[in-house]
This record gives C-alpha cells, sequence and structure tokens, in this order.
C-alpha cells in the first residue's frame, strides 16, 4: 500500500466532518440531504483504506453495498422533498418548525 | 445450505411479495386487505413458533440462526400481529394506501427480523437500513399529508445522520481489526478495548442503535415522530421496532467484554442522562402520545441499564424487558386508537369517562401503566426487578438508586393519566365506546397475560436465559 492507512483515516475523517458540517448548518433540505451522503461516502472511503490495508476482499464489497444504499436513501429523500416542495413551494428547512404543535 | 433455517424470513418475504401485487392492483377492497394481514401475519406467528429451536448458520456464517434470534423473531411476529390486528379501522392513513401500509410494516418487519439474526457489520447496517427506510414511508402515509410529509422529513433526516456516523464507527472498527465478522471482533475487541480508535470506534457505531432505541443524544425524534405519524404506525415504531432494537443493542453491547473502563462510564451516563430527562419531560405533556413517548425514552434508559452490567443476568433482564415494552407499550397504544375518533393524536383530557365510556379498556390501561411504573402484581414490575438486580449485583447501587426515584417521578405521570381516565367527569361525550368483539378477546387476552407473567415469570426468565447462552 503506498499511501499508508493512517493519511487515508485522516481524509476520511476530514470528509465525515465536512458532510457533518454541511448537514448541520446549511438550511436547504437537498444541502443536509447532500451532507448526509458526504457522510456515507467517508464511511466508504475508510472502508477501502481499511480493506487496502487488510489486503481483503470484503471492506471493498461493503464499500460498493453503501453505495447503493446511499441510492436508495437519497431517493427517498428527494422523494419526501418533492412533496415538501408540493405543499409549500419552498424547500427551506423553516417550514419544519412552524408545522407541528 | 439448509433453507428450513431460513423459514420465517422467507415466508415473511412471501407476505411482503403478496402486498406488493396488491398495492399494483386497484380493485382490493380494504376489508379484505385487513384479512389477508391478519391472517398472515398470524401463519407468521405460527412459523416463528415452530422454528423456535433451530440452530445454524447461513450464507457464509453472516447469518446465524440460534434461541436468541429466534425469540426475538418470535416476539416481532407477535408485536406486528397485534399491530395488524387494531388496524381495522386504520382512519388515519388513506383508503387506497391500505396495502402499501401493510406492505411497509411487513418488509420494516422481515428487516428487524434478519436484523436479529445478523452477525456481519455488513449485514447489520443492511437490515436496519431496510427497516429504517420503511418506517420512514409508513411515517409519510398519513392522511394529514401536512403532518405526514413533516414528520417523516424529519424523522428520516436524523435517522439518515445517526446510520452515516454508524456506518463510520462500522469502518473504524474494521480499520483496526481484520474482520468484520462479530464472531472474530468478539475475541478481539475486548482485549484493545481501552485504545481511543476502538471506544470511539464502538461508540459512533452504538449511535445507530441508540437513535433506533431512542437514547439521550438520539432521542429528540421520538416525541415529534409519535405525535406525528399514524396511530398505528406510532404503535409499529413503538413497540415491534424497540425489540428489535434492544436485540441488537445486546449484541452489540456483548461485543465489548467486561473489562472496558471507558466505554461503560459513556454507557452508564447515558443511562442515567435518559431515564432522568424522559421522565422529566414527560411531566409536561399534554398530548397522550408525546407522553407516551417520553415514557418510551424512560424504558430505553432502563433498558441500558440493564444492557450495561455486560453479564448474563443483565442481558436476561434486558431481553425480558423486551416483552415488557411490547406487551404494555402495546396496550397502552390500543386505548389511544380506541379513542382517537378520527384518527387525530388524542390529549390526556379526552381520556375522561373512560372507565364509563368502556370499564375493559380502562382497566386494560390501568393494567398497563401499572406495568409501565412497575407495580407488582404485572409484568412490568418483573422485567424492572431482573434488571435493578443484575445491576446491584454489578455493584452499581447509585445507579439502581438513581433509577428507582425515577420510578417514583414515572408514576407521577402514569397516574395522571390514569386520573383522567377514572376519576375525570368527561364534558361532552359519555357514550359508551363502541368496542367490535374481536378486541374484546385481544384486550383481555392481553390483561390475563400481562398479570400472568407477573405472577410466574420463571418460564419467559427460563427462556431468555437459554436464549443469552447463545450470545457468549
Amino acid at each position: 500500500m503506498i499511501v499508508p492507512y493512517g493519511h487515508v483515516i485522516v481524509l476520511a475523517g476530514i470528509i465525515f466532518l465536512l458532510g457533518l458540517l454541511c448537514a448541520v448548518t446549511r438550511r436547504n433540505l437537498i444541502m443536509i440531504v447532500l451532507g448526509i451522503e458526504i457522510m456515507l461516502n467517508a464511511g466508504a472511503l475508510a472502508f477501502i483504506g481499511a480493506s487496502l490495508r487488510w489486503q481483503q476482499m470484503g471492506g471493498q464489497a461493503v464499500a460498493l453495498f453503501i453505495l447503493a444504499i446511499a441510492a436508495a436513501e437519497v431517493s427517498i429523500g428527494l422523494a419526501l422533498i418533492v412533496s415538501v416542495y408540493r405543499k409549500y413551494g419552498t424547500i427551506h428547512v423553516d417550514i419544519l418548525e412552524k408545522s407541528t404543535r | 445450505m439448509n433453507w428450513t433455517l431460513f423459514q420465517p424470513e422467507l415466508y415473511y418475504f412471501m407476505v411482503v411479495m403478496v402486498f406488493l401485487t396488491v398495492s399494483m392492483l386497484n380493485s382490493v377492497s380494504v376489508k379484505t386487505n385487513y384479512y389477508t394481514a391478519l391472517i398472515s401475519a398470524v401463519i407468521g406467528v405460527a412459523v416463528c413458533t415452530m422454528s423456535l429451536r433451530v440452530n445454524g448458520t447461513l450464507f457464509y456464517n453472516t447469518y446465524r440462526v440460534d434461541l436468541y434470534s429466534q425469540l426475538f423473531k418470535l416476539m416481532l411476529a407477535v408485536g406486528m400481529f397485534l399491530v395488524i390486528s387494531v388496524c381495522n379501522k386504520l382512519k388515519s392513513v388513506d383508503d387506497s394506501r391500505h396495502p402499501e401500509f401493510y406492505l411497509l410494516v411487513a418488509t420494516a418487519t422481515l428487516a428487524m427480523m434478519m436484523l436479529t439474526s445478523a452477525v456481519h457489520l455488513l449485514t447489520i447496517y443492511i437490515c436496519l437500513e431496510l427497516s429504517s427506510y420503511s418506517l420512514y414511508i409508513l411515517v409519510f402515509l398519513r392522511k394529514d399529508q401536512e403532518t405526514g410529509v413533516n414528520t417523516a422529513l424529519k424523522y428520516f433526516l436524523t435517522g439518515a445522520s445517526a446510520s452515516a456516523v454508524m456506518l463510520f464507527g462500522f469502518a473504524l472498527v474494521y480499520g483496526k481489526f481484520p474482520s468484520i465478522y462479530l464472531a472474530d471482533l468478539v475475541e478481539s475487541i475486548p482485549r484493545f478495548i481501552d485504545q481511543p480508535s476502538v471506544s470511539i470506534g464502538m461508540l459512533l457505531m452504538l449511535c445507530g442503535f441508540f437513535f433506533k432505541l431512542g437514547v439521550f443524544p438520539f432521542h429528540f425524534w421520538l416525541p415529534d415522530t409519535y405525535e406525528g405519524s399514524a396511530n398505528e404506525t406510532t404503535t409499529f415504531i413503538a413497540t415491534v421496532s424497540k425489540v428489535a432494537a434492544i436485540a441488537i443493542m445486546i449484541r452489540m453491547v456483548a461485543l465489548i467484554g467486561g473489562n472496558s473502563v471507558y466505554l461503560i462510564k459513556v454507557l452508564i451516563g447515558i443511562s442515567v442522562i435518559t431515564m432522568t430527562l424522559g421522565n422529566l419531560c414527560a411531566i409536561a405533556q399534554q398530548d397522550l402520545k408525546r407522553l407516551l413517548a417520553y415514557s418510551s425514552i424512560a424504558h430505553a434508559g432502563y433498558v441500558l441499564l440493564g444492557i450495561l452490567c455486560m453479564s448474563p443476568n443483565g442481558y436476561t433482564g434486558a431481553v425480558f424487558y423486551a416483552v415488557t415494552i411490547l406487551l404494555l407499550k402495546f396496550t397502552c397504544f390500543m386505548v389511544v386508537i380506541s379513542i382517537s375518533k378520527k384518527g387525530e393524536s388524542p390529549s390526556v383530557d379526552q381520556l375522561a369517562g373512560l372507565h364509563r365510556r368502556s370499564p375493559l379498556l380502562a382497566l386494560a390501561l390501568m393494567l398497563a401503566l401499572f406495568g409501565l411504573a412497575g407495580i407488582p402484581p404485572t409484568i412490568g414490575f418483573s422485567g424492572k426487578l431482573l434488571i435493578f438486580t443484575a445491576a446491584m449485583n454489578n455493584g452499581y447501587f447509585l445507579l439502581v438508586f438513581i433509577a428507582m426515584v425515577n420510578v417514583v417521578i414515572s408514576l407521577y405521570y402514569y397516574l395522571l393519566v390514569l386520573k383522567a381516565a377514572y376519576l375525570k367527569e368527561p364534558v361532552d361525550d359519555i357514550q359508551p365506546l363502541h368496542v367490535p368483539f374481536p378486541q374484546k378477546v385481544l384486550t383481555t387476552a392481553l390483561i390475563i397475560t400481562i398479570v400472568t407473567i407477573g405472577i410466574f415469570p420463571t418460564y419467559l426468565i427460563d427462556l431468555a436465559d437459554a436464549a443469552v447462552k447463545y450470545l457468549m
């Protein structure tokens, strides 16, 4: 392995934190879902790094599954966002606050 | 490969396929849907009972079938049957969406069943996601679209973030140990548990399960989701999904082994905060479903107290407590569904005069609330006793003391609900509540079960004991 595992895990950690930051701070629903996707991809990257470290294919398989699961997740998220848009005409996250209670 | 091991899952997969077909046809009546679902749920319970004692592994050892998983599968099947049995009106879901409702309930149950058997990180992740996705859409199906969309979106955003955090924890643990099989991890994790990367990885990993169970840092979704989703969906989330969450929590915490210093402290802190916060918030609630949601959070704290003992007794207590939560919470929500006229979320005051409108339901509610508070002749007492004894044996005296204080606090708001049901005079409608005959039978059966297991818990405790042996 040319790149040491430590570097991969640091990179994955940075990407994960960026995704978390994006999910927490952005006020646009699509950007929040995007942030969650970035977090998932950071996980996939860490899995690939680990699978290279152990010279096993298991981690790579997990990464493939993560891609598929992320696609399913984003399809549910976007479907919800589309119905929010139809209902309110906006995808700003503030609509969640005033609605319940 | 031995397919008989996979029987319950295959059966539920078939049910899913049936409802997938039905949801594509447009001509099936509401009644037919309901009876199809009910009958398939009854057969499901029978199938799970038959395969209670089978043993073995499947799919290159990623899937283990043993008494532990089969016991939880039986609980899930019973839970699904109970939930479907109160769906006869399904007032808050649009009529044309009923097949989808049953489809998603069956999918979620199937996923949770597989979750209890999964012993490979990838299998666990996929099963957890499948069950969560079904629940997101179930919440969305509420007829009152505005509430449905909002609640589902909130639930989705928190759930998806929690599962992403969990996935990163999986990756960290895999980076430390060259295997993703739980069986291998069980051997290697306890020796390295006090290294920061392993501790952090395990903690992140537990986040996803904390979310499912509604434990402190991830409890925010619970009250909103309970209040905002259809009453029947709430029943499903509060009973079946909690049982599955307890099953997987036990499996994951059993990985840590007994000799971790830091992680135990974290779990103790989380458990104390969870039960105190749940009980204190529940006092102020006017909405019955919100109140039950906060009581769910408090109960998650008690379960965690049993799990963090990391001893066979503690796990037995937690398994027993899963049965307790399933029966008692279901009874409460059955009353909620009965008193809600058009499928709205009832307030506590709406219970007024219940003892005259339907004495049977009032009695069931009383027993269920006493059970949740842990008063003796009910199953809830045995559950709490098991957990607290296990914690005492491990020397967590202060923890048990805090839990007991919490039990007293919880008694206050359970009695408030009872006061509304028994002592308060209703303002307008006094006409008796129409309870159909099958529901009367079900309620009586629940009452009998709650009391009988409360008095003779030995059989269930032995079963839980035997199941927990397979974890070690």
